[in-house]
C-alpha cells in the first residue's frame, strides 16, 4: 500500500508541474508574438494593401492599383515568378522575402497563376495585441480521427494568402457533458515546405471580446500520436490586424456553443 | 561587434565557458543537442553542436542573469536565464507567419555517448506519411565517436547529421542547427520499426520502416531533373567577387564542365563542397572546370556575395562561385530553362567538352550516409573520367 500512496503522491506533484510548464510556454510564446508585431518590419499591423497580382498590377502613384505615398509608378507581374518593374529596373520579387520599395516592404505570396502581393507601410502606427489569461482547463490532449476520404481545399491561411489545404481529420472537445467535433485542416507553408495541424474555429466570444469571424489554433504533436489542443494559442487571423488583409471564411460547422475566454482577444485597429 | 556586446563579453564571468549539454523541450519528445562556450582574447564565443558538426553562434549577450544566443543567419535566437549550471528559456526564430518558440534548457557537461545497438545498426527503407501520401525515406543508424548517429535520406538527399541515443529496441535521434528543428524516435515493433519524424513544435510525420534489401527504395537521383540536350548549356552570373562568368567563355571552351546548383544555406550543399573541391583538384588539369551556381536567402547582391565569399573561405574553394539568384525551387528554374524537373539543392550538371549536359544529379548524398556517399563519389568519378576521355 504506501507504494501505491508514493506514486499517487509523484502524480498529484507532477500534473501542477507539467500545468505549470505548459503555462510558461505559452506566455513565452505571446511574449515573443507581442514582440514580432512591434518590431518586424512585416508586421501585419503595417499592412496597408493586399492584392492578387493577376495579369500585372501597378504600384505607387494615386492612380496606381495600390497607391504608395512616395512611391514612383512600378509594375508587378507573376508569369511563373513574380518580378516588380520601374524606371530603374527589373528585380525579382521572391516568394515569403521581404523586398524594400521606398518606405514600404512588400511580400509575394500564394500559388503559382494565383500569386498575391502584401504591401508593409513601416512608417504605420501599431497598436498591441491582448490575451485573455491563461486557463489551463482548455487544453486538451487527445486524438485526431482521420477522414473517411482524403480531399483538398483551398482556403485562405491566416495571413490571408491561399493555400491548397487537405482534411487532416476531426477532433472532440469537451463541452459540458458532451464533445463537439472541429475540423483540423492541414495548412502548408510554401516558404518553409513544412505544415500545420489548424482549426479555424468560431466560439461565444466572437464580437464580444474575441474577433469577430473567428480563431486559428494549431495542434501539437506529441510522443503518443496524439495532439494537443490549447486554447490559450488560439490567434486572431491577420485580418484582426489590419483591414488590408483579405480574412479566412469561417469554415462550416467549426462553432462552439460556449464562450472560451482564452487565447488572443481583440483589439480593434483606430 | 558593437562596444555594447564588446562590453557585454568582456564581462562575461568565466564560469559560462565549457559545454552544455541542451535540448529543445518539444512535446512530442526532447531534442538534445551541443553548446561549448569558450572565450577568445578575453570574448565569450559559443558553438552549436550536433555530434562533430557545429556552427559558431554570431553573438552571445549577458544582460544580468539573462544571456541570448544569436543566429543572425536564420534570424533565431535562444533567450535563457542563467543559474549557475543551468540554462533555461526558449528559442525562438521568425517565419513567414511570426515567431515560433520552443522551450530550452541545458546544464553543464556533456551527454552520455550510448553505441549503436545492433537491433537498430545500418540501413531501413522507410515510408514517410503525411497527409495520406506516402514518400520513401532511407534512415541509416551507425556509431560514431559520440554515441549513436545517423541521418534520414530523401530521393534529393540527406537531413544533416543526427546524434542521439538507442536503447536494444528504440531510439530518438536530432539534428538542429539554429534553423531546421528535426527530431526523429522509433522503435522496434518485430522487424518493422515504426515511429515519428517531428520538424519543429508542430509538425508530425508518422512512418514505418524495415531493413533495406540493397534493392532501390528512393528514386533515382539521375531521374529527378532532366535537360535540354540540343543546345549546349547556358548560363551567365556575375560572380561573387565581381565579374560575369559564362558559359560560352573561353575558359569552358572544350572542358568538361561540371555546375554546382547550391546554397549557403543548405547543409547537403557543405556535405558535397569538399567532394567537389577534390573532384576539381583531382582533374582540373585534365580539363575539368567546375562552377558554382549559388541560390541564395535575400537576393541581395551585398549580402549573398558575403555568404557566398565565407562558403568559398570555409572549403577553400578554387573554382567560380556565382550569384545566380535566390532559392526558390520556381525562381531557380525560371534561371536555368534547359533543366525540366528541377527539385533540389545541390543539383549537379556534368556538361560534355560539346558544351551539352550528359548527366544531372538531383541533390547529394552526405558522408553520414555512409555507402550511399561513396557509391555517389564513385558515379561521379565515372562520369567524368568517361567525358574527359572524349
Amino acid at each position: 500500500m504506501p507504494r501505491f500512496i508514493t506514486v499517487l503522491a509523484a502524480l498529484v506533484v507532477a500534473a501542477p508541474a507539467s500545468l505549470l510548464a505548459q503555462g510558461s510556454t505559452v506566455a513565452a510564446e505571446r511574449s515573443a508574438w507581442t514582440a514580432w508585431l512591434a518590431s518586424a518590419p512585416t508586421s501585419p499591423y503595417l499592412a496597408v494593401a493586399q492584392q492578387p497580382i493577376g495579369p500585372g498590377i501597378t504600384l505607387g502613384s494615386d492612380s496606381a492599383d495600390v497607391p504608395l505615398d512616395g512611391v514612383t509608378l512600378h509594375r508587378l507581374t507573376a508569369s511563373g515568378t513574380v518580378s516588380l518593374a520601374g524606371s530603374t529596373g527589373r528585380r525579382a520579387l521572391p516568394r515569403g522575402r521581404p523586398v524594400q520599395l521606398g518606405r514600404y516592404v512588400l511580400v509575394a505570396g500564394g500559388p503559382a497563376g494565383r500569386a498575391v502581393v502584401t504591401a508593409f507601410d513601416t512608417s504605420r502606427a501599431r497598436s498591441t495585441p491582448a490575451f485573455y489569461d491563461i486557463d489551463p482547463t482548455v487544453s486538451f490532449i487527445g486524438r485526431l480521427q482521420p477522414p473517411d476520404t482524403a480531399s483538398t481545399t483551398r482556403l485562405l491561411a491566416p495571413d490571408g494568402v491561399e493555400v491548397e489545404a487537405s482534411l487532416a481529420g476531426t477532433v472532440a472537445v469537451p463541452v459540458g457533458d458532451s464533445t463537439v467535433r472541429l475540423t483540423v485542416m492541414r495548412i502548408p507553408d510554401p516558404v518553409s515546405g513544412e505544415a500545420t495541424l489548424e482549426i479555424y474555429f468560431r466560439d461565444l466570444t466572437n464580437g464580444q471580446g474575441s474577433y469577430p469571424a473567428g480563431r486559428f489554433v494549431e495542434l501539437i504533436p506529441q510522443a503518443d500520436g496524439r495532439y494537443r489542443l490549447d486554447f490559450n494559442r488560439a490567434r486572431n487571423p491577420f485580418c484582426a490586424y489590419s483591414s488590408a488583409y483579405a480574412c479566412p471564411v469561417p469554415w462550416r460547422g467549426n462553432a462552439l456553443p460556449v464562450a472560451l475566454e482564452a487565447g488572443e482577444r481583440y483589439v480593434p485597429v483606430k | 561587434m558593437t562596444p555594447l556586446l564588446l562590453l557585454a563579453a568582456l564581462a562575461a564571468p568565466p564560469d559560462l565557458v565549457g559545454p552544455w549539454r541542451a535540448a529543445l523541450a518539444l512535446e512530442g519528445g526532447s531534442l538534445p543537442f551541443m553548446m561549448i562556450m569558450d572565450t577568445s582574447g578575453g570574448e565569450l564565443r559559443g558553438r552549436l553542436c550536433n555530434a562533430n558538426s557545429c556552427d559558431a553562434f554570431s553573438a552571445i549577450m549577458l544582460q544580468g542573469d539573462s544571456v541570448t544566443f544569436e543566429m543572425a543567419d536564420y534570424a533565431a535566437v535562444i533567450r535563457a536565464t542563467w543559474s549557475g549550471d543551468s540554462l533555461v528559456g526558449n528559442y525562438s526564430n521568425v517565419g513567414n507567419r511570426g515567431p515560433r518558440v520552443i522551450p530550452f534548457h541545458a546544464a553543464r557537461g556533456s551527454w552520455a555517448a550510448a553505441p549503436t545497438p545492433a537491433g537498430l545498426d545500418g540501413t531501413w527503407d522507410a515510408v514517410f506519411v503525411s497527409g495520406g501520401r506516402t514518400s520513401p525515406r532511407v534512415l541509416v543508424f551507425q556509431d560514431a565517436n559520440n554515441g549513436m548517429q545517423g541521418t534520414i535520406v530523401s530521393s534529393t538527399g540527406d537531413y544533416g547529421v543526427f546524434s542521439g541515443h538507442g536503447t536494444a529496441d528504440s531510439f530518438a535521434l536530432a539534428h538542429f542547427d539554429g534553423s531546421f528543428v528535426y527530431l526523429v524516435t522509433g522503435s522496434l515493433d518485430g522487424d518493422t520499426l515504426r515511429g515519428a519524424f517531428h520538424a519543429g513544435l508542430r509538425t508530425r510525420t508518422p512512418f514505418t520502416a524495415v531493413r533495406s534489401t540493397g534493392k532501390p527504395h528512393l528514386r533515382e537521383p539521375t531521374s529527378l531533373t532532366q535537360a535540354d540536350t540540343t543546345a549546349p548549356f547556358a548560363f551567365s552570373f556575375p560572380e561573387a567577387s565581381g565579374g560575369l562568368v559564362s558559359s560560352s567563355d573561353p575558359r569552358f571552351r572544350d572542358k568538361v564542365v561540371l555546375v554546382d546548383i547550391f546554397g549557403t544555406w543548405c547543409p547537403t550543399c557543405h556535405g558535397a563542397a569538399p567532394v567537389l573541391v577534390q573532384l576539381w583538384n583531382d582533374y582540373h588539369e585534365r580539363g575539368l572546370e567546375v562552377v558554382g551556381l549559388a541560390y541564395e536567402v535575400s537576393g541581395d547582391t551585398a549580402i549573398d556575395g558575403a555568404l557566398v565569399r565565407r562558403y568559398r573561405e570555409k572549403f577553400a574553394i578554387p573554382f567560380p562561385l556565382l550569384l545566380a539568384g535566390v532559392n526558390l525551387v520556381e525562381e531557380t528554374a525560371a534561371t536555368l530553362p534547359q533543366l525540366r524537373g528541377f527539385t533540389s539543392y545541390p543539383t549537379s550538371v556534368f556538361i560534355g567538352r560539346d558544351g551539352r549536359v550528359r548527366r544531372v544529379y538531383a541533390g547529394f548524398h552526405g558522408p553520414v550516409t555512409g555507402a550511399m556517399h561513396d557509391r555517389q563519389v564513385r558515379e561521379y568519378r565515372n562520369i567524368l573520367e568517361r567525358l574527359l576521355e572524349e
